[in-house]
This record gives structure tokens, sequence and C-alpha cells, in this order.
């Protein structure tokens, strides 16, 4: 059985298209949802919570409409993006009072909103008001109430910004843990590495469309047959040019102030000379290599086309 | 990992209770709270301004116009001016339009939206912890101004008491209709503060100075049915209203502010179930 299952859905507000005939089927598991802000990511988790309901088309997450449809967010845990909290209230006391809204008694409530806080590494600042919160901690607070009530479904809306890397790393441990389990995860966010970090097996979203739906890898694949351009600044741009003229892979070449920039077909030849090249220092300093192509954009850009 | 804490949802009462307790201390201690609190200090100002003159004056009672007015008489007529004319409603539109539009306003919305309980249960609860803090705001600032007024020019506490319960549960009676009016407006409504400002002062002082039947389509002709005091008679505005007084009966007046209540209750509540709230990024 698909987790989420998608058949001709499209969402508009007023003019404006958020989601455009989406159809898709996730499956059980940890799947990764990656766009470009203003993508259509939060349109879909708005969807797929229940917030909205589709202008067009129908969708179920296990197995059901969740559209009105209270008895289903017992099954689903969900944390958004936005950085909304009642502020007086401190973490342990905000946790509490949401998972005393899927019933049960104060007590378990309580143990459950620790465990949480537990698992997000809050424990220390439960007695804290979230006020006082740093961004990060604020974004860990967030996932310990969608996760206090041990969901079959966690749904996570941009989890990992504002976060540090230590909180960040942890952040990603507990998902793919919360994966293991057998539970399932839908974890949107706008960087492909952070993505990759959690889940192998991603939906690719942009300008509301659903461009590609699978292995993270294939969609690597997909890049590395495109042309790869590398912008290359150096003390000798013309020299190296000359240099990489000389090479099958190198398809087109221009030149900017005190850069080359190159398009290749076969990137991993190309860094390997490149590096080759840098090592040499035959051809004076290689200041700064980047690569645009690197970015989520231009594999968007790349499916688009 | 531990059992789940629980593995059925709450009924709707409890979910109502809930949210209730979930929603009482963030709307006493919010700004607006703080706000109206000044507000409904006004008349307790002016009650300890009477109070000191009367103590601090050379007669027995105190005189408007150049006739003795009893301290009843003037507790009176501040329930009418000041609480049911003005406090009550004005207390209904801010807290009752903004129910759901705080919540939204403030994006914690989907945090209540995406919990196995009835939205109609988040309207619901949110309303009683209105009307849980408009009681508190306003009971005690009717309690200090009725001793305060009261004992001037020898009037008796034991002996108006009675009328200070009346006015206590009609003043009840009006935060809850206006209330639960104010809070399908703000379900329904874009921009319900202004919808709900124009209602109460506008709409209702306009329709009520006129005869005929438009007059029950407002809260104010009923909830003045409650009042245990004469009218005043101390302007044009009120000879008018005293001309063209269709008093209702103290149980129609009843009976239609609990029809009135749970009628726009039901209908806020089903509008909340229905509507999509999208917010803003």
């Amino acid at each position: 059985m698909s987790l989420i299952a998608a058949a001709q859905v499209s969402k508009w507000y007023g003019q404006v298209i958020g989601l455009n005939d989406v159809t898709l089927s996730v499956p059980p598991g940890i799947t990764g949802l990656l766009g470009p802000n203003g993508a259509g990511k939060s349109t879909f988790m708005k969807l797929v919570t229940g917030q909205l309901k589709p202008s067009k088309g129908r969708i179920t997450v296990l197995g059901e409409p969740i559209w009105q449809n209270p008895d289903l967010y017992f099954r689903i845990g969900f944390c958004p993006e936005q950085d909304a909290f009642y502020e007086r209230m401190t973490g342990l006391e905000w946790v509490t009072a949401l998972v005393r809204l899927n019933g049960g008694g104060e007590t378990a409530a309580i143990e459950a909103a620790k465990r949480a806080l537990d698992m997000v590494d809050l424990s220390s600042a439960a007695h804290k008001k979230i006020g006082a919160y740093s961004k990060g901690m604020r974004q860990r607070v967030k996932m310990a109430q969608a996760l206090a009530h041990e969901p079959e479904l966690l749904i996570l809306d941009e989890p990992l910004s504002g976060m540090d890397p230590i909180a960040r790393r942890k952040t990603i441990t507990l998902i793919r843990e919360w994966g293991r389990s057998g539970r399932s995860v839908i974890v949107s966010s706008h960087i492909l590495h952070e993505i990759e970090a959690m889940t192998a097996n991603i939906l690719l979203i942009n300008q509301g469309r659903i461009l590609a739906e699978g292995d993270v890898h294939q969609i690597r694949d997909l890049i590395d047959k495109h042309p790869h351009t590398v912008h290359i600044r150096a003390e000798q741009p013309r020299a190296l040019a000359r240099e990489f003229l000389a090479s099958d892979h190198v398809l087109s070449l221009r030149f900017e102030a005190d850069a080359v920039i190159v398009q290749t077909g076969k990137p991993d030849l190309f860094y390997a000379q490149l590096t080759a090249l840098a090592a040499s220092n035959d051809l004076g300093i290689i200041h700064e290599v980047t690569s645009p192509d690197d970015n989520l954009q231009a594999v968007f850009q790349y499916l688009v086309k | 990992m531990a059992a789940s804490p629980a593995n059925r949802r709450p009924s709707f009462v409890s979910s109502v209770l809930r949210i209730f307790d979930l929603s009482l201390s963030e709307m006493l201690w919010s700004r607006r709270s703080v706000f109206l609190a000044l507000l409904v200090g006004g008349p307790i100002l002016l009650a300890v301004v009477s109070r000191v003159v009367w103590m601090f004056g050379p007669n027995e009672s105190l005189r408007i116009n150049g006739g003795a007015v009893s301290g009843a008489s003037i507790f009176g007529l501040m329930i009418w001016l000041l609480y049911v004319r003005f406090i009550v409603p004005i207390l209904g539109v801010f807290y009752g339009t903004s129910l759901i539009a705080d919540e939204v306003e403030d994006r914690t919305i989907t945090y209540l939206f995406t919990r196995p309980i009835q939205r109609g249960a988040v309207l619901v609860g949110k309303y009683l912890a209105y009307l849980a803090c408009t009681v508190l705001l306003i009971l005690p600032s009717v309690m200090v101004v009725f001793f305060l007024m009261v004992p001037v020019g020898g009037g008796s506490i034991a002996q108006m008491f009675p009328s200070l319960l009346a006015d206590l549960g009609m003043l009840a009676a009006g935060l809850a209709a206006y209330g639960a009016v104010f809070a399908w407006v703000g379900a329904r409504v874009k921009r319900p503060l202004v919808a709900g400002l124009v209602f109460v002062l506008g709409w209702e002082p306009a329709v009520l100075l006129f005869p005929g039947y438009l007059k029950r389509a407002t809260v104010a002709y009923y909830l003045q049915g409650l009042v245990p005091h004469a009218m005043p008679q101390d302007s044009t505005m009120s000879l008018l209203l005293q001309t063209f007084a269709d008093m209702p009966g103290i149980l129609p007046s009843l009976v239609a502010l609990v029809v009135l209540t749970a009628g726009a209750l039901w209908f806020a509540a089903r509008t909340v179930a229905s509507r999509e709230y999208v917010l803003e990024q």
C-alpha cells in the first residue's frame, strides 16, 4: 500500500497555481521532497496534512482521504515550516499541551513530551520558555511535538532550517532511525545533500509539478548526462583554457575578467585534470573553482529542458 | 520506545476542555487583555472619582444637573451606558473576532488543526476561554463599581445585592451572545474587526432608535430586556430609545440570547470545519 497517493491533484490560490496536476504514489519509508523555494513543497505538505483541500483531484494518506478526517491525525505527526509558537509556554508545557490533544491523560502526555524532548536533545531546556529558545532549539521543539505521540507517518517541512551543524546531524540520524524502526517519513528541503543524507528516495518538485520521483542516484545521473559548467578564477585563465581545449571532454570555453568558464560533458575527468593542473602549479595559481551546476536550481533547469 | 501516550482520540467535550486549557492563559496574558483591562478600568476610575466627590462634597448625595441622584441610580446608569452599550459589545468584538484569526495570524493554527480533534472543538474551546477571560475581566470591574457607588447617598449594599447578581448574570449572557456572534463573523469574514465594530457601533445603536422588527436583528435588543435597572433618560438618544421602547420580557430575551449564542456558535464551528486557512509565509 502506498503511504500517500495523489491522483491529478491541483491546487490554486485564486489565480496562482500552487500544485499542478500531480499524480504520484509515495511508498513507505523515508521520502525526500526536494525543490527550490516556491516550488510547491509547502502546498504539497499542506495538502497531505489536510490543511488544504485539493482544488481538483484526490489525495489519500495511509489509505484514507485526509481532508476533514481528524481521526487520521492520530497516525500522523507534522512539523510545519513556520517559526510559530505559544512563546510564553515552556517547551515541556507546549509539547504536553499538544500531546494532550491526541487523547490520553495528563501524566501520559507529560511522559510522552519528556521522551520527545529527550529525543531531540532538548531535555535540559524543557523548562525554559520557548520565547527564549534559539532558532535551532525552536526547530527541535517543533520536531518534538510532531513525534511525541509516535505517529506512523512523520511529515517534516524543512526541519533542518536554522539548525547548527551538530543539531542537523542529530536530526538526520533521528529521521533515519525513525525510518529504520518501520515508520515512514516525508521530509522536504531545498538542499539536495540534506535529503541525500536521509534517504535515497526522492520526489523532485518545481513550479507546482513533480518532475521526477525515485532514487536520488538516478537524479545524479541525469545531472551528469548534461553539460556541466565550471567557473575557474585563476592567475592565468588563458593558459588554463589552452590546456582544456586539448581535451575531448571540454565542450566550450568563455572568459570573464580573471576567470575561464568551461562546459564539460565529463565532469569527473575534467575535475581530475583540473586537480592535476592545480597541483603542478605550472599554469599559475588557481584561486577558486565553483560550479553553478551544483545547486538544485540547475538540476531543475536540466529536467525542465 | 515506550508505548504511545493514547490509543484513541479524545471526545468532543474532552477536546473542547483541552483547547480551553491551552488557550485560557494565552488569552489572559495577551496584549489585547491588557488593553481591554484598561477599558474596563474606566468605570472604576469614574466610580472612584464620584466617591471622592461625594465624600468631600458639601451634599449628602451626588447631584447631576442640580438634582440629587443616589449611588444606586448612578450604578444603574453606568451598567446601561458603559457596560451594556459599550464595554460588553467591544469585548465581544475584539475577542470574538480573533478566536481563530489570532491563531491564523500567529500561524499556530497548524498545530491545532493537525491533531485528532474536530475543528469545531477548537473553536468552542477557544470560545469558552474567551468567555472565562472576559468574565474575569468584567465582573471584578462591576463589583468594584457596585461597592463604590451604591453606598453613595446612603444606599444599602445588602438590599441592592440581588440586583448586582442579576447584573453579573446579564453581562455574562451578553458576553456569551456577542462572543458567539463575533466568533462566527471572525470565522466567515475577511476583515472581521471592521465588520464587528460597524455592527456594534453603527448598526445596533441605529436600528434600536427606530420602531419595527429590525431591532430584533441585534444582540442589544435582547440584552436590554435583561437589564434590571431603568433605562436612563440622560440624553436625546435615550429619550428616543424610551419613546420607541419595545422591551422584550426576561424570558423571551433569555431564550433569544440562548438561541442566538448556540446558533452562532454552531455556524461558526461549521465554517471553521469547512474553511481552508492559507497561512502567510
